[in-house]
């Protein structure tokens, strides 16, 4: 199938379909990223740059038909909230030393040190 | 047939054997608004699983553009046919959309694949219905999209001037898929050779490669197309959930419960996956600190993909907010209005819980939030919004903090060169 034409005898083959869709489910798809990755901790620059670059196929989409006026004020609205704060993990205290078992290559696989042979 | 109860459908159905439920069960929730197709799970699985010669077609994980994608190839849209064919007008959903455990999306009145083997299919021993893809469709993993296929009739060689990847005039979204190790599996209730089973301890769908005979009765019935045939060795194989890394004797696991390989490779955060706690008729039992109970149970925002195929499925997603709900609704059931709502202006535990995805490999059993001072108040997108200084700490199977998660607003520390420059 990818190597020839749609067969359009194929009663499963997607011919022509009608997808209910308009400006504003583009609009919420755009907002969806910028708040997404706004979250994520990206500034204003990364995002633009993530609606600029056709590689992202979503996003650079609604850039094309929303434009970029438009996507710098959705990208605005998110920072206004997500770009004040970032979120921060903080990993746990580790176990005391010796307790993890440290891994080695010996022989057909790894074995853990300490393991019985 | 026997009858079993399926909470997704919010009623009894048929299914061939008696229902057996795990202690736990193995499930996960992908959130679609954050996916971005860069297909790092499909390779880490690929480079795990299925590298070998025979497994060339086979994507145990895979992302697939909607609508229009799929691997194999129409595959929902295949089913979905072969069941209005069955019952034509009468795959609908009932009820109200309730906050019930049981049943939170209504009834569904329509036909899954077991019931309709029993009015459609002869001989007895056909059991579900499905059908078989061709060898051409298993040949993408997101068809059309991500596979440039060079200039027409000419094979093996780079275009030479460079090619467009597709432009989409309408929404579209990406689906991660994996096998959705169902609570009543199709794949288990075809084979005739009783290969397939469902592990007692987590609930991990698995093939016995000894067992097997290369029938693809199995391929044939899952509606979700994740078991595959392997033509070099004759048999069937599927997802195994990275089970040793589950059961936490994968020798990384240092003994630990972890996530699969293609949820510790999602760059995007998309994925949290666990195990939930199930009841003696199969529901989730309660469990309210678990992140997927209170995804799933708690604040609606997960949904199970295509539920009324009936094989209760336990992945999980939480839907795109941009696409048309009826499309929405098709795909994940009635529950969606709901779940998009509550995702668009999350509460402030919602807020915290989505903050556990993808944090640390290990599998989370249990959270808690430690709440803190107000930090923002104001609207947005025509809503008032509040936004705390919350901290939500995530445990392991033995009770011992893993991480914890909080805000802060970046602090610029301005260099001495700059010091005074204001």
């Amino acid at each position: 199938m990818p190597y020839g034409e749609p067969d359009p005898q194929d009663p499963h083959a997607l011919i022509g379909v009608t997808l209910p869709g308009d400006r504003e489910s583009m609009r919420e798809m755009a907002a969806t990223f910028a708040e997404e990755f706004a979250a994520l901790g990206f500034d204003e620059a990364q995002l633009l740059n993530l609606f600029r670059k056709p590689q992202n196929a979503g996003a650079h989409r609604a850039w094309s038909v929303l434009g970029e006026v438009e996507v710098r004020r959705i990208i605005s609205e998110a920072l206004e909230i997500w770009g004040r704060f970032r979120f921060v993990v903080r990993d746990a205290e580790p176990q005391p030393a010796g307790s993890q078992k440290r891994l080695v290559q010996i022989g057909d696989g790894p074995r853990l040190i300490g393991e019985d042979d | 047939m026997a009858r079993v109860n399926n909470w997704h459908l919010g009623r009894e159905m048929s299914y061939p054997y008696e229902a057996r439920f795990p202690e736990r069960q193995f499930a996960f929730v992908f959130n679609i608004n954050r996916c971005i197709a860069c297909q790092s799970c499909t390779m880490a699985c690929k480079s795990t699983w299925t590298f070998s010669k025979g497994q060339e077609h086979m994507w145990w994980a895979n992302v697939e553009t909607k609508p229009y994608g799929g691997y194999p190839q129409s595959w929902d849209i295949k089913i979905l046919h072969k069941l209005h064919e069955a019952d034509p007008g009468g795959q609908y959903w009932d009820g109200v959309v309730s906050d019930e455990r049981t049943g939170p999306y209504g009834q569904f009145e329509g036909k899954t694949i077991f019931e309709a083997a029993e009015t459609t299919l002869d001989p007895e021993s056909s059991r579900v219905v499905g059908y078989l893809p061709a060898d051409e469709e298993w040949s993408s993993p997101n068809i059309y999209e991500d596979n440039p296929v060079g200039k027409k009739g000419v094979r093996d060689q780079l275009d030479k001037v460079g090619t467009e990847l597709p432009v989409h005039d309408t929404w579209f979204f990406y689906l991660a898929r994996i096998c959705n190790h169902c609570s009543y599996p199709a794949c288990l209730a075809a084979c005739p050779r009783k290969a397939i089973y469902k592990r007692p301890e987590d609930g991990i769908v698995l093939l016995d490669q000894e067992q097997c005979r290369g029938y693809r009765k199995c391929v044939e019935a899952c509606p979700y197309k994740k078991s595959m045939y392997r033509g070099n060795t004759r048999v069937s194989e599927k997802c195994i959930a990275c089970y040793p890394r589950v059961e936490g004797t994968d020798p990384e696991s240092d003994g630990v419960p972890m996530e699969t390989r293609c949820m510790a490779a999602c760059i995007g955060q998309i994925r949290l996956q666990g195990l939930a706690k199930l009841d003696e008729d199969g529901t989730w039992a309660e469990d309210r600190q678990n992140p997927l109970y209170y995804l799933v149970h708690e604040a609606k925002v997960a949904l199970p993909l295509y539920p009324q195929l009936g094989t209760q499925p336990n992945g999980y997603y939480i839907p795109p907010r941009w696409v048309p709900k009826p499309y929405l609704e098709q795909m994940f059931g009635p529950g969606v209005e709901r779940a998009v709502e509550r995702y668009k202006f999350p509460d402030r535990e919602l807020l915290c819980v989505l903050n556990l995805f993808r944090r640390d490999n290990r599998i989370i059993f249990r959270y808690e939030i430690e709440e803190g001072p107000k930090i923002y108040e104001g609207n947005y997108r025509g809503r008032p919004f509040t936004l705390y200084n919350d901290t939500v700490i995530a445990f392991g199977e033995d009770g011992r903090e893993l991480f914890r998660t909080t805000v802060e607003e970046p602090l610029h520390v301005r260099t001495n060169v700059h010091a005074n420059s204001i």
